[in-house]
C-alpha cells in the first residue's frame, strides 16, 4: 500500500542546469543504485550471504577438502588398505607415527582406510542426493502441475514412504538387492529418499500457482509448462537445494551402517561403514582407535555438509533479503 | 535527565531514536522524533509506508524487540514520568493498563487457540487485580461496549470464527478494557474493507469520546486525519517533517512533502486518473541523504537542502513546525538560492522570502 | 471435528494398502523366494512345510499370477487352499473367521510362520515388543521432554550463553552417526569406566529365566525393584544412542517453531496487554508452537523404529528391531513383513492420534 511507488516516473527529468544536479538527477543516481543491486542476481545475492556465514564457509572447505581426498587421496596415501601385511595383532596396533589412526586387526592402517574410504562414502552421499533431487523434483512437479486424481495418487505413495520406518526397508534392499555392489546402493539410497523433496516442490507448487507472478504469467498468454519451469521451479529450489544436503548427510551416515551391519558394500572395497564393520569387538580390547577414526570422519563430513546446508538455508531463503 | 512537561501533556516524546541493526548495517528507523499528545487529545502521525510510524508506537510501548532493534536515544514523558527509564516490571503496569494499543492486522493479532473473553479477561485479571469471573463479565461489557452483537455467545469464540472487522472490534475492546489514558491506534483500519473501515473509524472516535481517552492515530490517510485528528504529525525517513493543527497542515501546507501527498489524494470526480505523485521512493535506510532526508525528490530542493539537515521550527508561534530550508535560515556562510520552476514553487518561495531574508 | 476425524481416517487406507504392497513385493521380489527358504529348513517336518506352502499360496517359481495369489493370499483375501476369494463356508474371504471368512492373512490376524524358527510370526513379535516398548517408551519420553524444554528456553533466551551452547551442542550431535555413537559410548562407559552394562536388557546370570517369559515376569512380580533396576541401568547407553541425535535435531526444530510463535502479532498484543512476560511465552507463544512441535514428534515416531534397529543391533537388545536384523540375515520372509507391516501401521496410527490431538489443540480446524 505504498504511496508513491512508482520508480519509472523517474526516467525523463528535466535537464542539467549548471547550478547542480537536478533532483531528477540525484533520484536517477539513487535510483541506479538500487538497479544496481537488482541486477545482482539471485544467485550472486546468495553467494554474497553464503559468504557471510562463517561455519558455513568452515563447512563448505572441509567439505571441499574432502572431495579432493576422495578422488586424490587414495593415489597419495602410501598404504594399501586391503594390503595386509604379515604380522598381525589381535586388534590392531595403536596409533604411532608410522600408523597415525593405528592398525586394525588384520595388519591394515586405518588412515589408508579412512583416506580410500572417502571414495565411496562421499560417491554414495553425492550421487544417491543427485538421484533423489531428480526423482523428488520430477514426481512434486508432476503432482503439483496436473493436481486432481495424479496428485492424490503421488502423495498418498509420498505418505506411504513417510510411515515406513525407513531404515527398515534400506537394509532389506541392501541385503537383498544391494549384493554388495556400491551402484546398486545408491540406486537404493538414492530411489529411497527422495520424497521429502517431491514434497517441498508440490507444496511451493500449490502456494505459487495462485500468487501474482504467476498470474501474471498466465495472463499474458505464457504456457503452463512454460509456467512450471520457469518461475515455479526456480522458486522451490531454496528448499530443495538445503533438503537435498539433508539427505546427502544422512546417506553418508546409512551407507556406514549398513555396511557396519555387512550388509552394504562387499569386504574387499573400502569405504567407512566398512572400516567399522569389524570394530565393535576390538572395542572390548580397549582398542579405540579402530572405530575412533573412521567414525570422525563421517561425523566431521555431515557436520560440514549440515553447515553448509545451514548457509544455504539462509541464503537461499527470500524472507533474509534485505 | 529532562525535565518533566506541563501536566496537561499525557505524552511527550523528545528526541526520540530507534535503531535496527541488521545484517547489513543500521536501519535509523525512527530518528529524532519529537511531539506531544495532550491529555483526551487527538493526534495524527501520518507519512508514507516505511516512515517509522510503527516503530514510533512500538518504542512508546515499548515493545521494540532488542536486538535487532535498540532504543539509541530520546525521552518518553508519559504521565509525569520518563517510560524509558522504567524496569521492565515496572513497564508491565504501564502498558495495558494506561497506555494501550491496537494493530493493523486484525486477522493476526488475535492469539488463535485462545477465546477472544481469555483474551480480554486476561488483561483486566493482570491490571484490575479482580477475580475471573468479574474479568469475563468485563470482557462481555467491552465487546458490547464496541457494538459486537451477542456479546455472550462471542465471548467464547476463537479469533477465527470472527470476520476481520469484528477482530479490530474486538482489538478495540481488548485495549480499552482496562480504561487507559492513551490508546494508539496503528493504521486501524488499512487491513479492512472500505465499508467497514468507515464503521471502526467512528467507533473509535466514538468510544474515544464516551471514555475521554487520548488518542494517537497513525495512519497514511489524509481524508481520516482531516475526519479524526485536531493535531497532526507528518513523518518522513524516520523524521518529524512538519508539525500543527489538523487545518493548518491540510489547508496549508509548509513542507515540500506534506504538499506532495495532498496533492496525491484523489479529488471527486477525478478518479482513475493519474494521481500527482511524489517522484522516487523513500530513501535507502543503510544509506539515507546527508542533508534533508526529502532532498533527493524534492522539486524545491537547492544546495544547503543537500548538506545541511533542516532544524524542526516554527515559522510563527504555537505549535506550528516544519524542518525545511524553505522556511529557516540557513546556517552561516551557507549560499541561500532557491531554484524554482513550478508555479508553486514561486509562491512558495516568495512566502519564503520573508522568513529567509 | 468428527468429520476431520473420519476423513484423516479415510486418508490413511489408501496408505496401509500401499505399506501392505510395498511390504510384500519388497520381500517376495527377493532372490530365492519364501518357498525355496522353507524347503531349506531341516527343523521343520516336509508334511508341515508343505501345508504351510500350500496355504499361503507359495510357489517355487512363481509367474506374475502366482505373485498376486500369493499377495491376496497373504492379505487375506484370497483363499489359498479354495482357490478362490470365497472360504471354506462359501462367504467372502476377507470376512472375520467368525462371520465365516477365511483364516490364513494378516486380516485374520495371521501373518504367517517363521522360516526360521516355524513358530508364528505374530507370536515371535509380540514376544519381543515388551523390550520394543520399553526402550522406545522411555526415549520417546525423555526426547520429548529434553528437546522442547531445551529449545523452548533456547528460543526465549535468544542469543544467549544457553541458546548458543544448545546450538553447538546440538550440531555436533546431530552429525554423529547413531551406531558410532553406540559404540563410542560402549567403549567409555561400558569398556573402560564399567558404569552400564552394554549388552541385552536384563542380566542373565541373575534372572531365573529369559526377559518376557511368563517366570521372569513372575519372579518380577515376586520382587520388582532389583528388576527394575537390572532393566534401568541396561537403558542407559540404548536409550542416550537413541535420543541423543533425535534431541539434536529436535531441539533446533523447537527453537525455531518457538522464535517464529514469539514474532506472531499475537505475542506483540500480548506483550501490549502488559501481562507478565512468563505468561506471554507459556500461554501466548508456547500453546501455539506446540502444534508444529507436535506435528513433528508424531513425524518422527518412524524414525524412532529407524533409531530402535541401530540401538538394538548395538546393544544387543531383544526387540522387534533386533528380530528383523537376525530376519534379514536369515530371509526370514513373513516374520521380516510382518514387522515392516506392524511397524508402519503403528506409525500410521500414531500420526492419526497426532493429528487429532492436533485438532483438539487447534480450534481453528474443526470447521476447516
Ligand atoms: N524488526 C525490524 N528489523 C529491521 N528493520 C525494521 C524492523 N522493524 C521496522 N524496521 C524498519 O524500520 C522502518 C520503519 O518501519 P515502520 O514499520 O515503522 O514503518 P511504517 O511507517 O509503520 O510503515 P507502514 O505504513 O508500512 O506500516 C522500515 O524501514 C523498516 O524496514
Ligand atoms: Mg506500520
Amino acid at each position: 500500500m505504498a504511496i508513491y511507488p512508482d520508480p519509472t516516473a523517474l526516467s525523463g527529468g528535466p535537464a542539467t542546469t549548471a547550478a547542480g544536479p537536478t533532483p531528477a538527477d540525484v533520484a536517477q543516481a539513487d535510483a541506479d543504485v538500487e538497479v544496481a543491486l537488482e541486477s545482482l542476481g539471485q544467485w550472486q545475492l546468495a553467494w554474497r550471504r553464503f559468504r557471510k556465514h562463517r561455519m558455513a564457509m568452515v563447512g563448505l572447505g572441509f567439505f571441499v577438502f574432502m572431495v579432493l581426498v576422495a578422488i586424490f587421496g587414495p593415489i597419495i596415501v602410501p598404504y594399501d588398505p586391503l594390503n595386509i601385511p604379515g604380522s598381525t595383532i589381535p586388534g590392531g596396533m595403536p596409533p604411532s607415527l608410522a600408523h597415525p589412526f593405528g592398525t586394525d586387526n588384520d595388519g591394515r592402517d586405518v588412515f589408508a582406510m579412512v583416506v580410500n574410504g572417502a571414495r565411496i562414502s562421499v560417491a554414495i552421499g553425492g550421487i544417491s542426493m543427485l538421484i533423489a533431487g531428480i526423482v523428488g523434483v520430477g514426481v512434486g512437479a508432476i503432482a503439483g502441475y496436473f493436481g486432481g486424481w495424479v496428485d492424490n495418487v503421488l502423495m498418498r505413495v509420498v505418505d506411504t514412504f513417510f510411515a515406513i520406518p525407513l531404515l527398515f526397508v534400506i537394509l532389506v534392499a541392501a541385503r537383498f538387492f544391494g549384493e554388495g555392489q556400491v551402484t546398486s546402493l545408491i540406486l537404493i539410497f538414492g530411489l529411497l529418499s527422495w520424497p521429502i523433496i517431491a514434497r517441498l516442490v508440490r507444496a511451493s507448487f500449490l502456494s505459487l500457482r495462485e500468487s501474482d507472478f504467476v498470474e501474471a504469467a498466465r495472463a499474458v498468454g505464457v504456457k503452463d509448462a512454460r509456467i512450471t519451469f520457469r518461475h515455479i521451479l526456480p522458486n522451490a529450489i531454496g528448499p530443495v537445494i538445503v533438503a537435498m544436503t539433508l539427505i546427502m548427510a544422512s546417506n553418508i551416515v546409512l551407507e556406514a551402517f549398513v555396511s557396519y551391519l555387512n550388509f552394504g558394500i562387499s569386504p574387499d572395497q573400502t569405504s567407512w561403514g566398512n572400516a567399522l564393520a569389524n570394530a565393535q569387538s576390538a572395542l572390548g580390547l580397549g582398542n579405540w582407535w579402530w572405530a575412533f577414526f573412521p567414525g570422525m570422519a563421517i561425523a566431521i563430513t555431515v557436520m560440514a555438509i549440515n553447515f553448509v546446508g545451514d548457509g544455504l538455508r539462509d541464503a537461499l531463503d527470500p524472507r533474509t533479503r534485505l | 535527565m529532562g525535565t518533566p512537561p506541563p501536566p496537561d501533556v499525557l505524552l511527550d516524546v523528545r528526541d526520540l531514536r530507534t535503531y535496527f541493526r541488521v545484517m547489513d548495517g543500521t536501519v535509523p528507523a525512527v530518528d529524532g522524533v519529537s511531539f506531544q499528545v495532550h491529555r483526551g487529545e487527538t493526534l495524527g502521525v501520518v507519512g508514507e509506508s516505511g516512515c517509522g510510524k510503527s516503530v514510533t508506537a512500538l518504542t512508546i510501548m515499548r515493545l521494540i524487540e532488542t536486538p535487532p532493534g535498540e532504543i539509541v536515544g530520546g525521552e518518553v514523558w508519559f504521565n509525569g514520568r520518563d517510560i524509558l527509564t522504567l524496569s521492565s516490571d515496572e513497564m508491565l503496569q504501564v502498558r495495558g493498563a494506561e497506555m494501550a494499543m491496537i494493530f493493523q492486522e486484525p486477522m493476526t493479532s488475535l492469539n488463535p487457540v485462545l477465546t477472544i473473553g481469555d483474551q480480554i479477561a486476561e488483561a483486566v485479571v493482570a491490571h484490575k487485580k479482580v477475580g475471573h469471573k468479574a474479568a469475563w463479565d468485563r470482557a462481555i461489557e467491552m465487546l458490547q461496549l464496541v457494538g459486537i452483537p451477542e456479546a455472550q455467545r462471542r465471548v467464547k469464540q476463537h479469533p477465527h470464527e470472527l470476520s476481520g472487522g469484528m477482530r479490530q472490534r474486538v482489538m478495540i475492546a481488548l485495549a480499552l478494557s482496562c480504561d487507559p489514558k492513551l490508546l494508539i491506534a496503528d493504521e486501524p483500519t488499512t487491513a479492512l474493507d472500505v465499508t467497514i473501515q468507515a464503521q471502526i473509524l467512528e467507533l473509535i472516535r466514538r468510544v474515544q469520546e464516551e471514555t475521554g481517552t487520548a488518542l494517537l492515530l497513525i495512519t497514511h490517510d489524509l481524508g481520516v486525519v482531516a475526519e479524526t485528528v485536531q493535531r497532526v504529525v507528518v513523518m518522513y525517513a524516520g523524521k518529524v517533517v512538519e508539525t500543527g493543527t489538523v487545518d493548518e497542515v491540510l489547508q496549508d501546507p509548509k513542507h515540500p512533502y506534506t504538499e506532495g501527498l495532498l496533492a496525491s489524494i484523489p479529488s471527486q470526480g477525478l478518479r482513475g486518473t493519474r494521481l500527482n505523485v511524489i517522484r522516487g521512493s523513500i530513501p535507502n535506510p543503510f544509506r539515507m541523504p546527508v542533508g534533508c532526508r526529502f532532498a533527493p525528490r524534492c522539486p524545491y530542493a537547492f544546495d544547503p537542502c543537500r548538506d545541511h539537515e533542516p532544524p524542526l521550527e516554527g515559522p510563527g508561534d504555537g505549535d506550528r513546525r516544519v524542518a525545511c530550508w524553505l522556511h529557516s535560515r540557513p546556517p552561516f556562510g551557507i549560499e541561500h538560492r532557491p531554484r524554482y520552476g513550478t508555479s508553486t514553487a514561486t509562491a512558495l518561495a516568495q512566502r519564503t522570502a520573508g522568513v529567509a531574508s | 471435528m468428527t468429520q476431520y476425524i473420519v476423513r484423516r481416517v479415510i486418508q490413511a487406507i489408501p496408505v496401509l494398502f500401499l505399506i501392505s504392497v510395498v511390504s510384500f513385493v519388497l520381500m517376495m521380489q527377493a532372490p530365492g523366494g519364501p518357498a525355496a527358504q522353507f524347503n531349506q529348513n531341516p527343523h521343520i517336518s516336509p508334511a508341515q512345510i508343505n501345508k504351510w506352502l500350500a496355504d499361503w499360496c507359495l510357489v517355487r517359481q512363481p509367474t506374475v499370477m502366482d505373485t498376486v495369489r500369493e499377495y491376496l493370499g497373504w492379505l487375506g483375501v484370497w483363499n489359498c487352499t479354495g482357490g478362490s476369494f470365497l472360504s471354506a463356508h462359501g462367504l467372502p474371504n476377507f470376512l472375520p473367521a467368525f462371520l465365516g471368512g477365511g483364516t490364513n492373512g494378516i486380516l485374520h490376524g495371521d501373518f504367517g510362520y517363521s522360516i526360521e524358527t516355524g513358530q508364528p510370526v505374530l507370536q515371535m513379535i509380540l514376544a519381543r515388543l515388551p523390550a520394543t516398548l520399553i526402550l522406545m517408551g522411555t526415549a520417546f519420553v525423555l526426547w520429548a521432554t529434553i528437546a522442547i524444554l531445551a529449545g523452548v528456553l533456547a528460543a526465549v533466551k535468544r542469543y544467549s550463553f544457553f541458546d548458543q551452547s544448545v546450538t553447538f551442542v546440538s550440531y555436533v550431535f546431530y552429525s554423529l552417526p547413531t551406531f558410532w555413537l553406540g559404540l563410542i559410548l560402549i567403549f567409555i562407559f561400558g569398556v573402560t569406566l564399567r558404569w552400564f552394562p552394554v549388552q541385552g536388557i536384563v542380566n542373565v546370570r541373575n534372572t531365573p529365566a529369559p526377559f518376557a517369559t511368563s517366570a521372569y515376569w513372575a519372579a518380577f512380580a515376586a520382587n520388582p525393584l532389583p528388576y527394575l533396576y537390572d532393566i534401568g541401568a541396561h537403558l542407559v547407553l540404548p536409550v542416550v544412542t537413541l535420543i541423543a541425535v533425535s534431541i539434536a535435531g529436535d531441539s533446533r526444530f523447537v527453537r525455531s517453531a518457538m522464535l517464529d510463535s514469539l514474532h506472531q502479532d499475537y505475542v506483540r498484543t500480548a506483550r501490549a496487554k502488559g501481562i507478565s512476560e512468563r505468561q506471554v511465552i507459556v500461554r501466548h507463544a508456547f500453546r501455539n508452537a506446540m502444534l508444529p512441535i507436535l506435528t513433528n514428534l508424531a513425524l518422527e515416531i518412524a524414525f524412532l523404529f529407524s533409531g530402535a534397529i541401530v540401538t538394538e543391533t548395538v546393544f544387543s537388545w531383544p526387540g522387534m528391531g533386533r528380530l528383523y536384523y537376525d530376519g534379514v540375515n536369515a530371509r526370514d520372509y513373513f516374520l521380516l513383513m510382518g514387522i515392516l507391516l506392524i511397524g508402519s501401521v503403528l506409525v500410521v496410527v500414531m500420526n492419526l492420534v497426532a493429528d487429532i490431538a492436533y485438532a483438539i489443540a487447534d480450534p481453528r480446524i474443526r470447521y476447516d
